[in-house]
């Protein structure tokens, strides 16, 4: 079990939470794709932050990013009911986490911040656009919106934690 | 009582968040009946102020783009002024009066399945809640709430935002309501099946109910749909204001307002 990376908190908030802000709703691709890779902030925060704590760091980070895009409530939601399955995910998809402090590309490999990053991006997106609709109809633009933003906002975690995680130096 | 603390305290986890869900839900609901919802809107100090910087730093990016607009909003009144010069309407008088106050835009969706501006002026400027906005080629919206120097505006690409509108050939009341497929369409409501509507009839907004000033162009309709058993029509417009480009819009101010709802409140 090592020690939590400060340092690597601060550059996950400032790179994804705070640069989203004034860019929320502003970054697509074309006409469905947004991305909220704000989420990858609360996705990395360390495991081994208590869960009730989890939440409140979800609730206020959501109202944070709601007060932006006139969606009070919305982000807000996901990103706490995101927070609550997170740990139970991490502990369903990664076998050992007994060694498990820090959440990046080093600790969890490529594979495993996939599957353990990708759903979770992919479940908050969900909420977000289906609450935003107001139901079911439209369905396909709903689904493909979905999933297209959730690759694009999981495209720009991903390589966002590359550039703020180097890799060890072999010595 | 001992025990149900002792059980909540357990449980604490799963308890604060169905307490915050909660709350959660309670703001989306709430947010959308009260008109003017306090500070959890993008018109507060902290959240305008950021976007009228990043918006500063992208109208250096769109300075072609408003240029081109300034000049077509200049031909468009010079136009109006030539006529206003040769025919000077003395038939109708109408006493309603209407003037408009231009507003910088710092915040714009149009992707979204519901979507808001954000307008660099506020209560400061006179701008109340319900007022109309429109741009030099139609209808935008309507004032959701306002700050000191700010206010959200639900655009016409909001499913809550209904415009009272006319079909200009055949003077035929009717709704137009945004249906949030495309940034560029809205549906036409109760336009009965005896009008002949025609593709390419041109919607205009109706007056009665004094957020916008008559004829403000709402758009054209293109594509209709009438089948037997239908009442009305189901008919798509083709909306005026190009969306995606928005630098600037006009806030209506209704003069006569007060006293047009007081008398119909009778």
């Amino acid at each position: 079990m090592s020690r939590i990376s400060i340092r690597e908190q601060i550059f996950n908030f400032m790179a994804l939470f705070l640069i989203q802000l004034p860019l929320l709703y502003r970054i697509t691709l074309g006409d469905r794709v947004f991305g909220f890779f704000y989420i990858g902030f609360l996705v990395l925060i360390p495991f081994r932050i208590s869960r009730p704590y989890l939440l409140l760091a979800g609730f206020f980070s959501g109202l944070l990013v709601d007060a932006f895009s006139n969606t009070p409530g919305i982000h807000a939601g996901a990103c706490v009911l995101t927070m609550y399955i997170r740990d139970l995910w991490l502990k369903i998809v990664i076998d050992d986490t007994e060694e498990l402090t820090n959440l990046n590309h080093i600790s969890l490999k490529k594979t495993g911040l996939l599957l353990y990053a990708f759903p979770l991006v992919l479940i908050h997106h969900l909420i977000i656009f289906l609450v935003e609709n107001g139901g079911l109809h439209l369905f396909g633009m709903l689904i493909s919106k979905t999933i297209l933003s959730s690759l694009f906002s999981f495209t720009i975690i991903f390589v966002l934690n590359y550039l703020i995680v180097p890799k060890p130096r072999r010595t | 009582m001992r025990k149900l603390l002792d059980f909540l305290y357990r449980r604490r986890t799963l308890a604060i968040f169905i307490g915050l869900e909660f709350v959660c839900i309670w703001l989306i609901v709430s947010y959308n009946q009260r008109q003017n919802a306090d500070f959890l809107n993008s018109s507060n100090a902290l959240s305008a102020r950021i976007s009228t910087r990043s918006q500063n730093i992208s109208d250096y990016f769109d300075l072609v783009e408003i240029n081109e607009q300034l000049m077509l909003e200049n031909e468009i009144l010079q136009a109006k002024l030539n006529v206003r010069i040769s025919f000077p309407d003395s038939v109708v008088q109408s006493s309603e009066s209407y003037s408009v106050m231009g507003a910088r835009v710092i915040n714009n969706t149009f992707r979204r399945s519901s979507n808001f501006l954000t307008i660099a002026s506020g209560s400061d400027e006179g701008i109340t809640a319900g007022m109309g906005v429109i741009s030099a080629k139609g209808v935008v919206g309507q004032v959701k709430s306002v700050s000191g120097r700010y206010a959200t505006v639900f655009s016409l690409l909001h499913p809550k935002v209904m415009v009272s509108s006319t079909v200009k050939r055949t003077d035929t009341n009717c709704s137009v309501q945004w249906d949030q497929e495309s940034y560029d369409l809205a549906s036409l409501k109760f336009v009965p099946r005896h009008i002949g509507l025609k593709v390419g009839d041109t919607v205009v907004t109706s007056g009665y109910n004094s957020v916008f000033p008559p004829n403000v162009n709402v758009g054209v309709v293109s594509d209709i749909n009438l089948e037997e058993h239908m009442t009305f029509y189901e008919a798509k417009v083709k909306l005026s204001v190009d969306f995606t480009s928005l630098p600037s819009v006009f806030v209506v101010v209704h003069e006569t307002k007060l006293e047009k709802d007081s008398i119909e409140a009778l």
